[in-house]
């Protein structure tokens, strides 16, 4: 008996071991060809829904699609500033003036969405439950790799002609080309918080070394996020702009190059491994994302927090997570700054009106709403101004940047430190490599 | 003297359980509460506004509710003929089955959630409450066994046999005797299954597939943002149904415990 037992629980745990992995590997590219059914034809996967046929070159019949239609946009839902300038601002426009209804999906992560897309894909679900994500980076690229984005759609909507599509921050996204599969939303930049309460602004730090002897001279007031946490985007990029500044500049980071990585890698570790007994802890342990950095910097615990919102603090004094005091500012050099998009996957039941709304998102009235912080949102423009001809929206997007009050860094101050992202290869040697040589040493 | 050791004992336990709930409420209507402030400076109830007025928030509970009551009302159906041969009969492979009852406490939610995704998904259960329904029955279902069949192994069926030769139907006697004399346990397994299902985060999310939203979904997403004065918001309209849930059946609990002093 006590050996069937034991057989039962060694058969059951295996099990678990098996089917563990597929929750866990978002990004492992799935077997291809699953999902087609043994035996059935393929779906005709450009075929436009029967409920809503549509020519992507004829505006006017997509309008006409989407009509009536239930826009889901899968969205993360973890700030409620955000969710409300969403209903508010996209939400009520879509109804009045295309007849949309927009179902916001929040999601606490999205690779959630992403997860979603692979086991419909896998299962061969079409149509589907998502038409819209809010996207950028590694998610972009697993579902780019699993053929599951809507294709050659983001130059077609008419406000592409907004969007400065030959600037290579934009039709670049992690250096991965964008082909036409996603549309920018908004733009972000690197940016560090202080509390104008607790210190001036010209005992402020301007450059990573100068960083390093401030918090060594306030030891345990400086952290900075996990480059491995949940949130961990704005963690490496504090770590990148400290490699382009020790090894003295970001053009040559552009492109994949393991011996410049090499020979420049070790001077971060060790510039990090000074620091590390300065920090918050002691360097033991670091916050997991933006919202548990902000926590502290807010109860006071160390002096500093980062954000990429072009509103600066804005957003998290709107939100009561800071002080009215806190101000955004940047170093000389080195902030880095990139865009965020859009993507429809392939099997989206309501393509048309996911396209109504991407194109609306580029809207100049909306693009100049998004960058206030009052609003809600708080990042930057993803169109280029200048493009914009029409006297109205061009009067209204000038006020808004005027508008930012001090609570966001001055407009110059981020053009002039503004650097590209690095290669998207990066990102996995800068964070197992952290592990590595900071984390665990 | 040792009265008033219980008294205090009994406050400072009443404290240690009300504790975090004042904390819920002193974070709900307040904002800019930053250390080394000790309490509250701005109250506000913005958040609490914010929370009741969201439509999703409404729709959450009330989707919550009825999966939940549906999940508790099917681990009856389905746990109380199991538990009953469990409780009263002998057989062979009996630890065996227990086993086979006892696996989804084991095993984690994501092992068998991602599978019964895929077929869900394949069966159009997926982003149904039926599908949501089925899943949570799976994690449910050893609790309401285990209840129900830990008191048929104290119940008596010769109060059963009494009754047939006293000329009562078998659904008399299922009626009259055993759901009376069960009445306790099944309010005990309802309300395990109830807040089992109530509290589940990643089945519904990975089976409702962002299409049904529960509470859990909602403060799961609300705490990724990391706003106290939301999520503590969040949190009270959370514990509430199961605390009202607990609250109207304390009696029966209580009478339940009674009976058990009453049989030893």
């Amino acid at each position: 008996m006590k050996r069937i037992v034991f057989l039962f629980v060694a058969l059951t745990m295996l099990l678990a071991a098996c089917s563990s992995p597929t929750g866990g590997a978002p990004a492992s590219p799935l077997p291809s060809g699953e999902g087609q059914g043994e035996g059935n034809p393929p779906v005709a996967t450009d075929a436009p829904n029967a409920a809503g046929e549509f020519d992507l070159n004829n505006w006017d019949s997509v309008l006409a699609a989407a009509k009536g239609q239930t826009v889901n946009w899968y969205i993360w839902g973890g700030s409620d500033s955000i969710n409300a300038f969403v209903d508010n601002f996209y939400g009520k426009a879509l109804k009045e003036r295309y007849g949309i209804t927009l179902n916001r999906v929040p999601i606490a992560q999205t690779s959630d969405a992403v997860n979603q897309v692979l086991s419909e894909k896998q299962a061969g679900v079409d149509p589907g439950a998502v038409d819209l994500i809010w996207i950028n980076g590694e998610n972009f690229f697993t579902l780019k790799q699993a053929d599951m984005l809507y294709k050659d759609w983001a130059q077609k909507i008419p406000n592409a002609a907004l969007v400065n599509w030959d600037n290579p921050a934009i039709n670049l996204d992690f250096g991965h080309p964008v082909d036409n599969q996603e549309s920018p939303w908004s733009s972000a930049q690197f940016q560090f918080i202080y509390d104008s309460a607790r210190m001036s602004a010209d005992e402020l730090p301007r450059s990573y070394t100068a960083l390093k002897e401030w918090a060594c001279a306030h030891p345990g007031r400086l952290t900075y996020i996990d480059p491995s946490g949940s949130g961990g985007f704005l963690g490496k990029r504090f770590l990148k702009g400290a490699l382009y500044e020790l090894s003295g500049g970001a053009q040559q980071w552009l492109t994949f190059d393991q011996a410049l990585w090499d020979q420049h890698s070790p001077a971060l570790w060790t510039y990090l491994n000074d620091l590390k007994p300065c920090l918050w802890r002691n360097g033991e342990t670091y916050p997991q994302d933006e919202s548990e950095l902000v926590n502290l910097f807010a109860n006071n615990e160390v002096d500093f927090s980062m954000t990429n919102d072009i509103a600066g603090a804005g957003r998290w004094i709107a939100d009561g997570r800071m002080p009215e005091t806190a101000r955004a500012f940047v170093f000389d050099n080195y902030m880095i700054g990139d865009f965020n998009y859009v993507a429809i996957p392939l099997n989206a039941p309501h393509k048309a009106a996911a396209l109504v709304l991407a194109n609306l998102l580029l809207e100049p009235e909306f693009q100049a709403a998004q960058i206030l912080p009052e609003n809600g949102f708080g990042l930057g423009y993803a169109i280029d101004v200048t493009r914009v001809t029409d006297p109205a929206s061009l009067s209204d997007l000038e006020t808004a940047a005027a508008k930012l009050g001090d609570a966001a860094t001055p407009a110059a101050d981020l053009a002039k430190s503004l650097a590209s992202d690095s290669a998207a290869e990066y990102q996995n040697l800068i964070e197992q490599d952290w592990l590595k040589f900071v984390l665990q040493k | 003297m040792k009265r008033s050791i219980t008294l205090v004992s009994r406050f400072v336990l009443y404290l240690i359980l009300i504790a975090p709930l004042l904390l819920f409420v002193a974070y709900t209507f307040s904002t800019r509460w930053f250390f080394p402030q000790p309490f509250p400076t701005e109250w506000t109830t913005i958040a609490f506004q914010r929370a009741v007025n969201d439509s999703r928030t409404f729709s959450g509970i009330a989707q919550g509710l009825s999966i939940a009551v549906l999940v508790s009302g099917f681990s009856l159906l389905l746990g109380f003929p199991a538990a009953r041969v469990l409780g009263l009969r002998k057989f062979r492979g009996r630890k065996l089955v227990w086993l086979f009852f006892f696996v989804p406490t084991v095993i984690p939610p994501l092992a068998f959630g991602m599978g019964l995704n895929i077929l869900f998904l394949r069966i159009g259960l997926a982003g149904t409450i039926a599908g949501v329904v089925l899943a949570h029955i799976v994690p449910a279902l050893p609790y309401t066994i285990f209840t129900l069949s830990s008191a048929f192994a104290r119940f008596d069926e010769n109060y059963e046999f009494q009754a047939l030769a006293l000329g009562a139907s078998p659904w008399q006697v299922f009626r009259k005797v055993t759901l009376r004399m069960m009445a306790p346990s099944l309010v005990v397994a309802a309300l395990f299954a109830f807040l089992i299902s109530w509290s589940q985060y990643l089945l519904t999310l990975l089976i409702g597939g962002g299409r049904v939203i529960t509470l859990p979904v909602l403060l799961f997403s609300a705490a990724s943002g990391g706003n106290p004065s939301t999520i503590a918001a969040l949190s009270l309209l959370f514990i509430a149904p199961p605390v009202l849930v607990i609250a109207l059946t304390a009696r029966q609990l209580n009478e339940h415990g009674n009976e058990i002093r009453e049989q030893y």
